[in-house]
């Protein structure tokens, strides 16, 4: 099986073993269940590895002034999985992946070339396939206009073996690339001009992160939800950008507050049964304002006047 | 009427920048007319000129990213953006005013963007990093190595733009407008930091500015662009206003005179120039 699998057989037994031998740790009546069951490791794994590299990609999204096309994306690809459901063939993501794909490509096409500026092609791409998806489910929808919900705001039991090893193999792939890419997307973004005149190769790098962007984008639909993605792209890094020193430690925190996001959201939907994506995007936001109302305070200590 | 002749101060005194017949169009519009130019390694230039009289154009022409309409630039005798030339052109933009805000990147994190190149430009390797901190101090700024960019004066700021151009060995640095935003104090130690890597370094320095005279105490070679070049030659030969305004094609009035005049001897430090058609860069 694909790297999923591996990840999978190597992770459970130790969730399952942390979720026996330390009871007392995992708080709440049904938050410990993610450990002690097999069932629910898939979407624990999954959550967890979708926040480090949504994290990472927050960070380089906000610097290119693209928090919103985390949204966009998603959005496309809800038309495109709204077809993979009715349709069938190779399953909703693998759709979703395709379709966002091109759309990146042409979204970034259409800025570079100057067609529409800022996000207006974000805007067209997302509502038009929003819309698409909306009419094929209220035409040949019938019984999949459940599991649209959840794709919609996000339910960890569609992470089945086949969609975890996609969200794996599209995590460590994308993540991997970040990190090879990682001075080069600085330099793009910082200044473009300069990066071409050093010889970096812009126009391929910068094709090559909306690849990216929209697979993992497309990794994280079935956690946290078509509207919900840019919850655990963007905030993470917000709130990394008020306390990091330099990029390189927002970076590292986006990652880290992604992480703590995740579970925290995890344990509160769990227990009170709410779906897991919007407990996240509710659970980022607060640690964002959270953080900068502390950072607010201690200014305001630290500088009286 | 043109007034080209070639002043070669440099060093090293062999030519690292050719430009002939160079014509140059932006949105429908001649910016640039039938220039000929040729900077020789180790010389500092400095490009002055009204608004829209084509400077940047002229530069980012040099730099590849404007194609011209007709004419030729050559850098070491090669097409601007091919595999020889990059990595030996650097570039400095109007750092003060243009750094992103959103980006928080120290001084250390943004020179050694600097290092990136063709050849590498994944992780940066490991000998990058003496080679980083080495320019940190060639432009003076040890102290705030750590420090955010967007938390730096724009003085400072400048130094680190000027810092990242360097960490690509660049022979050949071209900026525009690096003394906007910057106080008269920095500009006088930034002037003095690119006078160091052009005597000590060999570095040839091609810069933009609409501050008359804080780059005359400076450059070598001063160039008067305004569509075509109406003056190139040593700083000391400069023309004073009144002779300027004749190489334009403008008859000076009195008043005019007056004006710059007062302006002058008011101000020492700064005379700019007044755009002399309409348009934008």
């Amino acid at each position: 099986m694909g790297l999923g699998q591996e990840l999978f057989e190597w992770l459970s037994p130790i969730l399952k073993e942390f979720g026996e031998a330390y009871p007392g740790f995992l708080p709440g009546e049904f938050f410990p269940s993610y450990f002690l069951y097999e069932y629910f490791h898939r979407p624990l794994i999954a959550s967890i590895i979708v926040a480090i590299v949504a994290g990472f990609l927050g960070t380089f999204l906000l610097i290119r002034n693209l928090a919103l096309i985390g949204d966009g994306l998603a959005h496309v690809s809800f038309g495109a999985i709204a077809i993979g459901l009715i349709f069938g063939g190779i399953g909703p993501l693998l759709y979703a992946l395709v379709f966002c794909t091109v759309a990146a490509v042409l979204i970034d096409e259409l800025q570079a070339r100057g067609i529409l500026e800022g996000d207006a092609a974000i805007a067209i791409f997302m509502t038009g396939m929003l819309g698409l998806g909306l009419v094929i489910m209220r035409i040949w929808g019938g019984t999949a206009s459940g599991i649209v919900d959840g794709y919609l705001y996000g339910d960890l039991l569609l992470v089945d073996p086949k969609s975890f090893d996609i969200i794996v193999t599209i995590c460590v792939i994308g993540y991997l690339s970040m990190l090879f890419l990682y001075h080069s997307l600085l330099s793009i973004s910082i200044d473009p001009i300069a990066a071409k005149v050093q010889g970096l190769p812009v126009r391929a790098i910068r094709l090559y992160f909306s690849i990216i962007t929209a697979a993992i984008v497309v990794s994280m639909v079935q956690i946290v939800g078509v509207l919900l993605v840019t919850a655990l792209i963007v905030a993470p890094a917000a709130t990394a950008q008020l306390i990091g020193k330099s990029f390189r430690s927002c970076v590292i925190l986006s990652q880290i507050i992604g992480v703590i996001t995740v579970i925290i959201g995890l344990y509160f939907s769990a227990e009170y049964d709410t779906g897991s994506g919007s407990m996240i995007a509710l659970v980022s936001a607060s640690i964002f304002a959270l953080i900068l109302i502390i950072k607010t305070m201690k200014n305001i200590i630290v500088k009286p006047n | 009427m043109d007034t080209v002749q070639s002043v070669s101060i440099g060093n090293c005194g062999e030519e690292i920048l050719n430009v002939s017949n160079l014509s140059v169009f932006r949105s429908g519009s001649k910016v640039i007319d039938e220039i000929n130019l040729s900077i020789a390694c180790g010389e500092f230039v400095g490009i002055v000129g009204p608004n829209g009289g084509g400077k940047s154009t002229l530069i980012l022409t040099i730099l590849g990213i404007l194609k011209p309409k007709s004419g030729t630039v050559r850098i070491y005798n090669q097409l601007p953006l091919s595999k020889g030339v990059t990595g030996k052109v650097g570039w400095v933009p109007q750092t003060a005013s243009k750094l992103p805000t959103n980006v928080h990147i120290t001084v250390k994190e943004f020179i050694t963007l600097g290092t990136l190149n063709a050849k590498s430009f994944f992780l940066p390797l490991k000998k990058e990093r003496l080679k980083v901190k080495k320019i940190i101090e060639i432009v003076g700024l040890e102290e705030y190595t750590n420090t955010r960019i967007t938390h730096l004066s724009g003085g400072q700021r400048q130094r680190a733009a000027i810092g990242k151009a360097l960490a690509s060995n660049a022979d050949l640095i071209l900026m525009d407008e690096p003394m906007v935003g910057v106080d008269r104090e920095s500009r006088n130690s930034i002037m003095k930091l690119l006078d160091g890597l052009c005597h000590e370094q060999n570095k040839t320095i091609v810069m933009i500015s609409h501050d008359l005279t804080s780059i005359k105490q400076t450059v070598h070679r001063m160039i008067y662009l305004e569509e075509k070049i109406r003056f190139d030659g040593s700083t000391i030969d400069f023309p004073g206003l009144s002779k300027l305004a004749k190489l334009r094609g403008i008859e000076p009035t009195h008043q005019e005179t007056d004006f710059w005049e007062t302006k002058d001897s008011e101000n020492k430090d700064t005379i700019i120039l007044v755009p002399g058609k309409d348009g934008e860069e």
